[in-house]
């Protein structure tokens, strides 16, 4: 019995070693958190990898704010894989990069031009990071600028980017969130190209990263995101500019919300119908083996504007003004799939459609997918409703012109 | 043999935790794409047939296991070697398990610790398990089941509410043809892990009421069955057919991607404690099997004392039998099937069964 209690106990303290799960401890304060990455072409190597990593003591909330310093530091190293410049990041800083809270990717318009697939894969395989996590382009400006800024909303800058895609989504739906798996989804898809948010500093280039910078409302730079970059194989390829940006955002039923202008008796712009849902469906059909995309949006919102004389208490104005904003949606889709055949890159994933209705004409076409999507006949339907006009019946200038 | 008995409920739970096992962590039937879902159901139709065949040798030998009753059919001479045999697949199959539960962890969240360590943490409290019984396996089986279901329940809604589900991708059905379905049905989903019923021919005996085997087997295989293929369906609906079949652990991408009100995310953990537990039922299965089938051949008097060495077996054997994951997937997938599945869990039994129908017959009209 004695016997029996000692080897049992003998056995429990060589267990407890292992048992407190101590093998692969990560202290937080042995972590550096890379908040974001900055991918930018190398000197001598390929990459020049920027890393923003937190300050954890200054951005600790609470009523009197954070410490003093500043939120994040960017260290910058290189390498010609991801890894490589990762590790020799290491001789930089003195703790463990620590990749479970990336949240966003950017990559300079140089590297993007010369083709990111080299980079790619390091994002995909590596278990800590997030497959959520958001890639940019930054435009006309090094990745390293973009991931220095410093914000004056949000503490971490990181945040500013990824909370300010995902409300433009919402509310204006210029640009939408693009997260490394959607990407590379486009990319190993042979009937869709990817696209990724363009992001630009504005202002003085000298002033980013610097902290007198956020004393002021108006800040000397900072950042903004324009534009939809267009990939083909990898490599940038052109941009949507954001008076099309939408039209893509559109058919890619991305839309929450937006704002529509409509010009009304002449006077542009008179009209603004803000959408508060809308919903696209595409579908395919042949015709004599040829595919035809056909585009259904329905649009449903208010009146959030109506700068001008219209009685908006009558059922035909409104049915008028529903008339003009389907015209008006009609041409912001169809413009942009115009700019997109003219890059003969689709963008829309139109190539899966034709794919999932007809694998077998889609054996054929794939080949020279790119060159049939350039011809491709597309039809686009709107039905647009008004539903309300907010808390005023007819506008203010109905009374001014009596 | 060991007097164990254990509920008709109890040995439903052992047959869904263990069919579901493993199977659900591996991206079952990704060489047939967005049909994976469809490989996986014939699979299960395979698998009740296959079923069938094990239950009718058990309706002629009912209290006795697969290790004595292949002696009773073929003789001691071939029925001795071909029991042994039968003890070092289960091994083997035990081994192979571990590797995948093993490699799971290392790649996934302990990126820096040894196999050896976690596999020899597991296996201890399997030997632990194995050790006090197969009915203490058993209840084991009846607590966790509640805790699987729970955390399916919670994934698969938080799946579908964070709107990841794009049916889209299940299309074009049969894209390639029947070909690549059916082909991966007869390398893949009828074996693994269907086929794998086998073992129960080893824990059958146990069951108190010998009428209830048909129904809780099958039903177990059914509704595993059928939540194998609902995760099938589920992860290339998140991931499409590329990423699907790029992962080695698709479920593990899945469960990845839930983001939900900014702070239900980072959800592996759901897919961790799945991992351990299936991994748990699904080695201790095949690890009890080869305890019981050596004790029942070899005349042992108690098993517990080949719980230590054939565990020691299984861990030191879950390093080696390959060099790195690509080697072990590879033989899993190709191997495997063809050379070991497919004759120990389909040939030998239908040939056994064969034999034994015409001997019984035999044995029958001399009685009468």
């Amino acid at each position: 019995m004695m016997r029996k209690f000692f080897v049992i106990s003998f056995l429990m303290v060589l267990l407890l070693p292992i048992m407190s799960g101590c093998w692969n401890q990560k202290e937080l304060t042995d972590l550096a958190f890379v908040m974001a990455m900055g991918i930018d072409k190398g000197e001598d190597k390929k990459f020049d990898v920027s890393f923003q990593l937190v300050n954890p003591g200054n951005v600790a909330s609470g009523q009197n704010g954070g410490g003093q310093g500043l939120p994040i530091a960017v260290y910058k190293s290189s390498g010609n894989t991801i890894t490589e410049a990762a590790r020799n990041a290491t001789k930089m800083i003195s703790r463990r990069l620590y990749y479970s809270h990336t949240n966003l990717i950017a990559v300079s318009e140089e590297v993007a031009r010369d083709g990111i697939l080299d980079m790619m894969d390091a994002l995909d395989r590596d278990p800590e990071f997030r497959t959520t996590t958001q890639i940019v382009v930054a435009r006309h400006t090094s990745a390293q600028d973009l991931v220095s800024a410093l914000t004056n909303l949000d503490k971490l800058p990181v945040n500013k980017i990824t909370k300010e895609l995902k409300s433009t989504e919402k509310m204006l739906g210029e640009n939408i969130g693009v997260n490394i798996d959607d990407f590379l989804a486009g990319l190993v898809s042979d009937g869709k190209n990817p696209i990724v948010n363009g992001y630009i500093v504005h202002g003085k280039k000298e002033q980013i990263g610097n902290a007198q910078d956020l004393q002021k409302t108006i800040g000397g730079a900072f950042l903004e995101a324009d534009g939809l970059a267009v990939f083909e194989k990898g490599k940038l390829i052109g941009w949507f500019e954001h008076q099309w940006a939408r039209g893509v955002v559109y058919v890619l039923d991305k839309v929450q919300s937006t704002g529509i202008n409509v010009s009304w008796n002449g006077k542009k712009h008179a009209i603004t119908m803000a959408s508060i849902r809308s919903k696209t469906k595409v579908s395919v059909h042949f015709k004599n083996g040829k595919p035809l995309i056909n585009i259904a949006i329905e649009d449903e919102g208010w009146i959030s504007e109506a700068n001008t004389a219209v009685d908006l208490t009558n059922p035909q104005v409104i049915d008028k003004i529903d008339k003009l904003v389907e015209k008006e949606i009609k041409r912001q889709v169809l413009g942009s799939i115009k700019e997109a055949q003219k890059m003969k890159s689709d963008i829309f994933g139109f190539g899966e459609r034709v794919h999932r209705a007809n694998p077998k004409q889609w054996k054929k076409l794939k080949g020279d997918w790119n060159n049939h999507f350039a011809e491709l006949d597309v039809n686009v339907k709107v039905d647009s409703f008004v539903r309300r006009e907010g808390i005023r019946t007819s506008p203010f200038w109905i009374n001014m012109n009596k | 043999m060991e007097k164990a008995k254990i509920k008709a409920s109890q040995m439903f739970i052992l047959v869904v935790l263990f069919e579901m096992g493993s199977a659900i962590l591996v991206g079952l039937g990704v060489q047939a794409k967005q049909d994976a879902w469809i490989s996986v159901l014939l699979g299960l139709a395979g698998g009740l047939i296959l079923f069938l065949i094990y239950y009718r040798l058990f309706k002629y030998y009912p209290d006795i296991p697969l290790t004595s009753y292949v002696q009773k059919i073929t003789g001691k001479w071939i029925g001795r070697p071909l029991g042994l045999l039968y003890i070092v697949y289960f091994i083997y199959c035990a081994t192979r398990v571990l590797r995948d539960f093993g490699e799971l962890l290392t790649t996934t969240i302990y990126t820096s610790t040894p196999l050896i360590v976690i596999n020899s943490l597991m296996i201890l409290t399997i030997i632990y398990g194995i050790h006090k019984g197969f009915e203490v396996i058993a209840r084991v089986g009846e607590l966790y089941f509640s805790v699987i279901y729970f955390m399916a329940f919670v994934g698969i809604i938080l799946i579908f509410v964070s709107g990841l589900i794009h049916i889209e991708y299940l299309q074009p059905v049969f894209e390639y043809g029947w070909r690549p379905v059916v082909n991966t049905f007869l390398k893949q989903t009828i074996t693994f892990p269907f086929g794998e019923m086998v073992v129960f021919t080893m824990l059958l005996p146990f069951l108190n009421d010998s009428k209830k085997v048909k129904i809780a087997c099958m039903g177990g295989m059914i509704l595993a069955g059928i939540n194998v293929a609902i995760t099938a369906a589920i992860n290339v609906a998140t991931l499409g057919p590329e990423l699907f079949s790029r992962s080695n652990f698709p479920l593990l991408t899945t469960i990845g991607k839930i983001q939900l009100a900014n702070f239900i995310e980072r959800l592996d953990v759901l897919f961790m404690l799945y991992l351990v537990i299936g991994g748990f039922f699904k080695i201790s299965l095949f690890f009890y099997a080869a305890v019981a089938g050596t004790a029942d051949l070899f005349k042992f008097k108690n098993h517990q004392n080949l719980s230590f060495p054939i565990g020691f077996i299984i861990l030191c054997a879950s390093i080696t039998i390959a060099s790195n994951y690509a080697e072990h997937m590879k033989e899993g997938l190709e191997v495997v099937p063809i050379y070991l599945n497919w004759p120990f869990q389909i040939i030998i039994p239908t040939i056994l069964l064969i034999i034994a129908f015409f001997r019984n017959r035999k044995k029958k009209t001399s009685t009468s």
